[in-house]
């Protein structure tokens, strides 16, 4: 079981209701209207949103978007996302099966089947983007943010696509050292 | 405007006004079977319902269906949309658009309501919100 969550420390309350725990390794996470969620969630389970999400969602099974339950992010779901006439989702979804009931609100683009399952979005890559020194108006938020992702970066060591790193810088300086000794003895 | 009522294959494809079949809300219908097969542009004050082959553009003041067994490469623009084939294409619905269980959509889609019943295939942008009617070069 893997439940990782970030965000604006007062504010952020994942809650586990008490006998809707794990399940055998399944968890099943809800967020409730009162809980806010801004990073990354990967989940072995379930995810039920009834609060706010601000970021990506990533499940094995299934998510539920309900009852006033606003999602802004990209969403992964093996099997399935619900989206209830009370929720809103906007963002890209991967999804296997789609449910979307009269009243929900959706932007984004779907794509579904195994196709698009097999190539899961890479949260990982933001994380460069993250660490760069932001020129944003509030850069203790996105430090706290870049450093959120670090964290949850093992975390997706399971996946089988590894995270990019960062291509190695050309050693040119040791290319340029070895003729310089010889210019030296000259 | 160019309307053209292309019906090519079977005469099954009929409006209400020709057999007084499928008015509903006091609005002609348009309706093809299973059989039958139209390519070009259709646009047409009334509901539509399209069943068979199907290529082209459609612009309906009501409803249109898609029929389970139909096969649409289309653009379509219709008050209230609902897909239960396949349908290849973009799709702009002024109310709202219901993907029906067995439902397969590739294309764009806007749409100020949307259903999608479990079961159903979306490949696609999906914008919901104000309606802007399509800019199409035909």
């Amino acid at each position: 079981m893997t439940l990782s969550s970030t965000g604006p420390a007062a504010k952020n309350r994942t809650s586990t209701p008490a006998g809707n725990g794990s399940d055998g390794g399944r968890s099943s996470v809800v967020l409730g209207p009162r809980d806010r969620l801004v990073g990354q969630l990967y989940v072995e389970g379930d995810v039920r949103v009834v609060g706010t999400v601000e970021g990506e969602l990533e499940v094995t099974g299934s998510v539920e978007i309900d009852e006033g339950g606003r999602v802004t992010g990209p969403v992964t779901a093996r099997d399935r996302l619900v989206v209830g006439r009370a929720g809103s989702m906007k963002g890209d979804v991967r999804v296997a099966r789609l449910i979307v009931q009269d009243g929900a609100t959706f932007i984004g683009n779907v794509s579904m089947g195994k196709a698009a399952l097999e190539a899961p979005p890479k949260p990982v890559e933001k994380a460069p983007e993250a660490v760069q020194p932001p020129e944003l108006v509030q850069p203790v938020e996105a430090v706290k943010l870049s450093e959120a992702v670090k964290a949850l970066q093992p975390l997706k060591a399971a996946q089988p696509v590894k995270a990019e790193q960062p291509a190695k810088p050309v050693q040119s300086g040791k290319a340029a050292k070895l003729p310089d000794p010889k210019a030296k003895r000259r | 405007m160019d309307v053209q009522e292309a019906v090519a294959g079977s005469a099954h494809a009929a409006s209400a006004d020709d057999n007084g079949d499928g008015k509903r809300d006091g609005q002609r219908k348009f309706t093809m079977g299973p059989t039958d097969s139209l390519e070009g542009k259709l646009v047409y004050d009334g509901h539509v319902h399209l069943d068979g082959r199907v290529e082209g553009e459609f612009r309906v003041t009501g409803n249109l269906d898609v029929a389970s067994g139909a096969n649409a490469k289309i653009l379509i623009e219709a008050a209230n949309v609902t897909v239960k084939g396949t349908v290849e294409g973009s799709v702009a619905a002024r109310d709202k658009l219901t993907l029906g269980k067995n439902a397969k959509l590739n294309g764009d889609i806007v749409v100020r309501r949307l259903q999608i019943d479990d079961g159903a295939s979306l490949n696609g942008h999906v914008r919901m919100g104000d309606f802007e009617q399509h800019g199409s070069g035909g």
